[in-house]
C-alpha cells in the first residue's frame, strides 16, 4: 500500500523538435575531435590538448568501482551539436523552441528576480547570455568557455586543465577531448559579488552527451556564488553528461558552488569537480542530486594554503532505477586547515544511494580538523544505502571525525503526526524535508523552494 | 554470555546461529574477520584493541553480516599508535534484505602518538533492508590537549599525563570485558 503511489512523471520531460545547424555524426574518432576544434576556430594548443585527451580516453579503462556503467555505448552518442549559428544577446532573439523550453523551466522569471547574469546552455553552445552592467563595471568576467578562449586566451591557457588534467580519469579525458560550452568566471582582486551567478544547462537531442567545461578563478579576497541547475527531457536511450569543473580560490577568497541536479532518469551524470584553495581561502560545494539514472560525482577540495577551509554539503535522492554515487574529497596539505562534509541521502522505491568520500591528511598539515557526517534514510524494503568513507591520516597533530547513520523514518514521529490528523504521505514528506533541512537552508531561496517542492512531488507521487 | 578470544581460538570466520549474548575480543590481529549472524536474538559485542609500536603494520578487515532479522552487533576498535606503526582498517556492516530489524554499530577510535604514524580507516556500510538502525563512527587524532593540560595542572609531567590518558583510553575495552569476565587480564 505504502509504495503504490510512487509513480513519478518527470516534470520537465518534454522535448522540442530539433533544429540544429551542425551535428557531428555519432561516435568518436580523431577526425571528429579535429572537426570540433576547427568548427570552433580554436588555437593550436587547444586542438593539441583535445587530441592528447582523446588518446588518453581511448587507452583508459572504465572505472571498476562505483555505479554500473556497462550500459554506456560510446559509439552511439553525438559528441557535438551547434544549436544556432551565433550567440544572441537578448531574450527576444532566441529561436522560439528554445525560448519555450526555457519558459517552462522558468529562466526569465528567475532572472527578473535576482540574477546578476544568465548564461543558459542549450545543447553544446551557450546561446543566450545576458551580462549586466554591474558585472562589467566591477571587472568580473562571466561568459561561456568558448568565448573566453577567444577573448581571454592568456588567462584560459594559464589555468585550463591544470587542476584536472586530461589524463585524470576516463570521463575527464572524454570531456577534455570534446568539451563544448560551460562557464568561465573571473573575479578580480577584492571584488565581492553580492548576487549569485547562474547558469542553466539543458540537454535536448537524443543520445547526445553534454560535455561542458567550467573554470572559475577567484582572485585574492574576492567572493562569488555560482549556481548551476539542471533539468532535462526524458528519452528512451541513455544520454551521457560528463562535465569538468575547475575552481581556483586565491588567498582569502571565497567561492560557493551550488548545484541542483535534476537530469531525467536515463542520463549518466559523470562529473569531475575540483578546487584548490590558497591561504585563508574558503571553498564550499553545495551539491543536490535529485535526478539522473546514475550519478558519480565527488567534488574535491585541495587545501594547500594555511588556514584554508573546505566544505561539501550534499543531498542525494534516489528513486526507482536510480543510483546516486556521490560524495566528497578533502585533501589537507597545509597546517591549520579545516574541512566539513555533511551528506544527507534518501533512497526510495528501489533506489540506491552511496556516499563515497575521501579525507586525506598529509604530513605537515598540523592542527588540521576534519568533520564528516553522513545520514541516510531508507524509505522501503526495496531500497539500499551504502557508505564508503576513506580516511588516510599521516599527521599526528590533527583531529579527524567521521560519523554515519542509516535508518528509516521514525515510527514514533509518524505516529505523533498521525495523531495530529496529518496524513501518512504528508507526514513522510514533512519528515524528509526536515531531514534535509540543514543542507537546504544553505541554498538560495528560489532553489530551496524548488527543492522542497520537488521532494514533496517525489514523495507524494503526484505531479505538479 | 559467551566469551571468545580470537587470539586464543585463532578463528577468522565466526557464525552465530543460536540466540544469546556473545563477546568477541582480539588484540593486534591482522587479517579478515567475518561475523555472520544467522539467528535472531543474537547480541554480539566485538572488541578490538591495537597497540602499535616501532614498525608494526596492522591490516585488518572486519565484516558484520546480518543475514537473520532482529539481532544486534556492536563493534568497537581502539588503537594507540607510536613510532612508525601503521594501521589500515576496513570495516563493513552489511545488512541483507533478510536482516530486517537489525541494529548494527561500528566504532573505530585511534590515538596517534608519533609523527611517523599512518592510519587509514574505512568504515563501510551496505544496507539493503529498511527497518534497521546502523551507525558508524571513526575518530583519529592526538591526545586531547585540554585533558593533558588538566593533568599537568595537577602536577603531573607531560610523560606521566600522556601515559595516564592512554591507559584510560585502553581501559574502556578492558572494562567492557570485565563485566562478565572479572578475571580477564590483557597480555601485552
Amino acid at each position: 500500500m505504502k509504495n503504490s503511489d510512487l509513480n513519478f512523471d518527470y516534470k520537465f520531460g518534454f522535448s522540442m523538435p530539433e533544429k540544429n545547424i551542425f551535428k557531428a555524426r555519432k561516435g568518436l574518432d580523431e577526425n571528429i575531435v579535429k572537426d570540433i576544434s576547427k568548427m570552433k576556430k580554436e588555437p593550436v594548443w587547444m586542438k593539441e590538448f583535445r587530441l592528447k585527451a582523446y588518446t588518453a580516453f581511448t587507452k583508459r579503462k572504465m572505472p571498476n568501482w562505483g555505479a554500473d556503467l556497462t550500459k554506456i555505448d560510446f559509439d552511439n552518442i553525438f559528441y557535438y551539436i551547434k544549436p544556432t549559428e551565433k550567440q544572441v544577446n537578448s531574450w527576444q532573439d532566441l529561436p522560439k523552441e528554445i525560448k519555450d523550453t526555457y519558459d517552462r523551466i522558468g529562466v526569465p522569471e528567475a532572472e527578473k528576480n535576482f540574477l546578476s547574469g544568465v548564461s543558459a546552455q542549450y545543447e553544446s553552445e551557450v546561446v543566450y547570455e545576458s551580462i549586466n552592467r554591474e558585472l562589467n563595471k566591477r571587472g568580473v568576467i562571466f561568459c561561456d568557455m568558448d568565448t573566453a578562449l577567444k577573448k581571454y586566451p592568456k588567462i584560459v591557457k594559464e589555468y585550463f586543465g591544470t587542476l584536472i588534467s586530461p589524463y585524470d580519469n576516463k570521463f575527464a579525458s572524454l570531456n577534455s577531448a570534446v568539451w563544448s560550452g560551460g562557464s568561465f568566471v573571473y573575479i578580480p582582486k577584492g571584488v565581492k559579488l553580492p548576487m549569485p551567478l547562474q547558469a542553466y544547462f539543458r540537454i535536448n537531442a537524443e543520445r547526445f552527451g553534454q560535455f561542458e567545461r567550467t573554470l572559475i578563478i577567484a582572485e585574492e579576497g574576492s567572493f562569488v556564488h555560482y549556481i548551476e541547475g539542471c533539468t532535462a527531457p526524458i528519452y528512451t536511450t541513455a544520454s551521457l553528461h560528463a562535465a569538468v569543473v575547475e575552481i581556483f580560490v586565491k588567498k582569502g577568497a571565497r567561492v560557493r558552488y551550488t548545484t541542483v541536479q535534476n537530469w531525467s532518469h536515463n542520463i549518466y551524470n559523470l562529473v569531475t569537480k575540483r578546487s584548490t584553495v590558497d591561504e585563508d581561502g574558503i571553498m564550499e560545494w553545495v551539491d543536490c542530486n535529485i535526478g539522473s539514472g546514475v550519478t558519480m560525482k565527488y567534488p574535491s577540495v585541495i587545501l594547500k594554503g594555511r588556514k584554508a577551509h573546505g566544505e561539501v554539503l550534499s543531498i542525494a535522492y534516489a528513486a526507482k532505477g536510480q543510483h546516486q554515487d556521490a560524495g566528497a574529497k578533502m585533501y589537507h596539505l597545509a597546517p591549520d586547515t579545516t574541512s566539513r562534509i555533511i551528506s544527507k541521502s534518501i533512497s526510495k522505491a528501489g533506489g540506491r544511494t552511496s556516499y563515497r568520500g575521501l579525507v586525506s591528511v598529509s604530513p605537515g598539515a598540523k592542527n588540521s580538523k576534519v568533520y564528516v557526517s553522513c545520514d541516510a534514510l531508507i524509505m522501503d524494503e526495496q531500497s539500499r544505502s551504502d557508505t564508503y568513507p576513506y580516511m588516510r591520516i599521516n599527521e599526528k597533530d590533527c583531529e579527524v571525525q567521521h560519523e554515519a547513520t542509516v535508518e528509516k523514518l521514525g515510527e514514533e514521529k509518524l505516529f505523533y503526526l498521525a495523531s495530529r490528523g496529518i496524513k501518512r504521505s504528508e507526514a513522510e514528506t514533512l519528515l524528509v524535508n526536515g531531514f534535509i533541512e540543514p543542507v537546504v537552508k544553505e541554498i538560495p531561496l528560489e532553489y530551496s523552494i524548488e527543492l522542497n517542492r520537488l521532494i514533496r512531488m517525489e514523495m507524494s507521487g503526484s505531479v505538479g | 554470555m559467551k566469551f571468545i578470544n580470537l587470539n586464543e581460538t585463532k578463528q577468522t570466520k565466526l557464525i552465530f546461529n543460536k540466540p544469546g549474548d556473545y563477546t568477541v575480543f582480539f588484540h593486534n590481529l591482522s587479517g579478515e574477520l567475518d561475523f555472520r549472524i544467522k539467528a535472531s536474538g543474537v547480541n554480539l559485542d566485538i572488541l578490538g584493541l591495537f597497540i602499535g609500536k616501532k614498525s608494526d603494520n596492522f591490516e585488518l578487515k572486519t565484516n558484520q553480516y546480518h543475514i537473520s532479522p532482529g539481532s544486534t552487533s556492536n563493534l568497537l576498535i581502539k588503537g594507540v599508535f607510536e613510532d612508525r606503526s601503521k594501521f589500515i582498517y576496513q570495516g563493513l556492516i552489511k545488512i541483507e534484505k533478510t536482516g530486517q530489524k537489525s541494529h548494527a554499530y561500528q566504532k573505530n577510535k585511534n590515538l596517534i602518538l608519533s609523527e611517523k604514524v599512518y592510519v587509514d580507516s574505512r568504515p563501510f556500510l551496505e544496507i539493503l533492508a529498511n527497518d534497521v538502525f546502523c551507525t558508524h563512527g571513526s575518530t583519529t587524532g592526538k591526545i586531547n590537549e585540554e585533558s593533558l593540560f588538566y593533568l599537568k595542572s595537577r602536577g603531573m609531567n607531560q610523560k606521566t599525563a600522556e601515559q595516564l590518558y592512554v591507559s584510560g583510553f585502553i581501559q574502556e575495552i578492558i572494562d567492557k570485558i570485565k563485566i562478565d569476565q572479572p578475571n580477564f587480564k590483557l597480555k601485552i
